[in-house]
């Protein structure tokens, strides 16, 4: 049964051996096998410069794909670009506005070549909050204004596949809020399915179903926010003290399991009434403590010691 | 394919609402007939006599042209041309207009109309201006009689046939540079630049070759006694020729362009 339904898993988005290098040789992708579940919220996660927006332009056909095959919506989309483009919407890393024009201008630019109903222009405003930004030029408004009106376009046409490259780049932590939201309601009540791309995963570990790790160019991880969570390691503790080969032999003592790393002891320990306990058996030995850190084991430190491994 | 043209060219066409290219266009048909303006009212003592003659017409179509012809038509071809295209890279704009359903060539032909719709434009705002320049000091000057001769219609029409086709060719390689690079400055130059050597090479047996001295040549053809050699060639064929030739290779330059954002 669970065979069958891995099976019938239908993607939204697939990249088979996606690769890419720029100009100078330089390898930016290495077998890139993206799968995006139709319906999906995808967390696509990476630090800087790992791979994250040229991935994506590769997927909106903004770079030449040089080697792999990518498919969209079960089509090819070097064959189907134009109606594959009709039902996604991007926002592709800082937002793309005529400065010139108002925010209702820059939808109509858009709209003319959606043919979407001008109903559309106030709606997707509403949805944004940008409803009163009336005759102000864009070139006046804010950056999180423009990055909500970037948003804006990217929903004008009701797209089935939303693309979004740090889309909360510039907003205040309410926007973010706002933004998170807005996103759920289009995943939950219209089935949008919709790639997140962010360098922290805090920021949208509350949004996503699904996620992929990139980093150097390697896909590290893929697959359900749960599946993610079960990598968790056991959390532990580390104690720096002025004589590490000492407070080594005082815990062993205590039967503790202890290691170290950078002249450091690490304890896969987190019950504080024992920290406390050994902290006292150190101190009375005459040692000095000069740190005790509790390293929380959460999806961000997940996410950075896969990056860091 | 038809139909997203149209609103390809809609969608471009909204997009130079207030900016610096549409202004360029109004104020520059303006400017010249202007001036005329002006130097007809500081002079309004020859008016009277001027308004009267039977050659008022032809006399006004040549001294606004003069300017118009050899500077401002040339030089604003190339500024205008290379700020339509500027709007997409000033305001980080390719990226998305890439990622619209639209085919490249949709995209590089509808981007390419509007410039000429421009150009039209200009042309039409011109002849209203060489009109208003006549009709201007007719009004304010007393004594200055409204001039006798016939509006020679069907000559202008012709001349600003031939004056639109001689511009193809600086729009045609404007438009290829000013889509190469990313820079307002290197379209511009290069215009600047080739617009020198065209005023330099309308003296030269071979300047009809230079493709920006077109419109020089076709105020300069019935003028003799100047220094200009004006080519016994059908320079609007030339132009023409010209202006397909860089089309298909910034055409092709543009749909093999390997980032489009």
């Amino acid at each position: 049964m669970l065979l069958c339904l891995f099976f019938m898993t239908t993607y939204c988005v697939q990249t088979t051996q996606l690769s890419h290098s720029f100009a100078n040789g330089e390898k930016v992708l290495k077998d890139i096998n993206l799968q995006v579940p139709q319906g999906s919220i995808y967390g696509f996660l990476g630090p800087n410069g790992a791979g994250k927006t040229t991935t994506l332009k590769l997927l909106l056909g903004l770079l030449k794909k040089q080697q792999g095959n990518i498919e969209i919506l079960g089509k090819s989309f070097r064959e189907n670009r134009i109606e594959i483009l009709k039902q996604t919407g991007s926002l592709i890393e800082s937002p793309s506005l005529y400065g010139q024009l108002t925010a209702i201008e820059n939808l109509q630019v858009m709209q003319k070549i959606y043919q979407c109903s001008k109903e559309c222009i106030g709606e997707v405003l509403q949805l944004v909050g940008l409803s009163a930004t009336g005759n102000k030029k864009v070139q006046q408004f804010s950056l999180g204004m423009k990055q909500r009106l970037s948003i804006a376009i990217a929903l004008l046409h009701q797209p089935s596949l939303l693309i979004l490259d740090e889309p909360t780049n510039g907003l205040d932590p309410n926007g973010i809020i706002e933004i998170r939201e807005l996103l759920k309601k289009l995943n939950n009540a219209f089935g949008v399915t919709i790639i997140i791309s962010s360098h922290l995963l805090a920021e949208i570990e509350k949004l996503v179903t699904h996620v992929g790790v990139i980093h150097k160019g390697q896909l590290l991880f893929q697959g359900t926010l749960q599946q993610l969570e079960q990598r968790q390691q056991q959390a532990y503790t580390i104690i720096d003290t002025s004589d590490e080969v000492f407070a080594l032999r005082i815990i062993r003592n205590m039967d503790v399991v202890v290691s170290t790393e950078k002249n450091k002891l690490v304890l896969p320990v987190t019950d504080r009434k024992k920290i406390a306990a050994i902290n006292q058996q150190l101190v009375s030995n005459g040692l000095l403590v000069y740190e005790i850190t509790l390293v929380k084991n959460d999806l961000e430190t997940i996410f950075i010691n896969m990056v860091n491994n | 394919m038809l139909l997203s043209f149209i609103h390809s060219f809609q969608s471009e066409w909204l997009k130079t609402r207030c900016s610096l290219a549409s202004w360029l266009v109004i104020c520059g048909a303006f400017f010249t007939p202007l001036i005329v303006v002006i130097a007809r009212l500081v002079h309004h003592d020859t008016l009277a006599n001027l308004y009267a003659g039977k050659g008022f017409w032809n006399q006004l179509w040549e001294n606004s042209w003069e300017s118009m012809a050899i500077f401002l038509l040339p030089v604003g071809v190339v500024l205008t041309t290379s700020l339509v295209t500027q709007l997409e890279f000033k305001n980080n704009t390719w990226k998305q207009l890439h990622t619209v359903p639209l085919s490249l060539t949709t995209i590089f032909f509808a981007k390419l109309a509007v410039i000429l719709v421009m150009l039209l434009q200009f042309f039409i705002l011109f002849n209203m201006g060489i009109y208003l320049s006549a009709l201007i000091p007719y009004l304010l000057v007393s004594g200055v009689p409204y001039p006798k001769a016939p509006i020679p219609y069907l000559a202008w029409l012709r001349e600003n046939m031939y004056y639109f086709l001689d511009c193809l060719p600086i729009v045609a390689l404007q438009y290829l540079v000013s889509l190469k690079f990313k820079n307002f400055l290197v379209p511009v130059g290069v215009g600047f630049l080739i617009w020198i050597a065209a005023v330099a090479g309308i003296s030269w047996k071979y300047g009809y070759l230079l493709p920006y001295t077109y419109s020089m040549f076709n105020y300069l053809k019935g003028h003799t006694g100047g220094r200009a050699i004006v080519p016994a060639a059908n320079i609007h064929l030339m132009a023409l020729g010209y202006c397909l030739v860089f089309s298909i290779v910034s055409y092709i330059l543009y749909v093999t362009k390997k980032e489009k954002g």
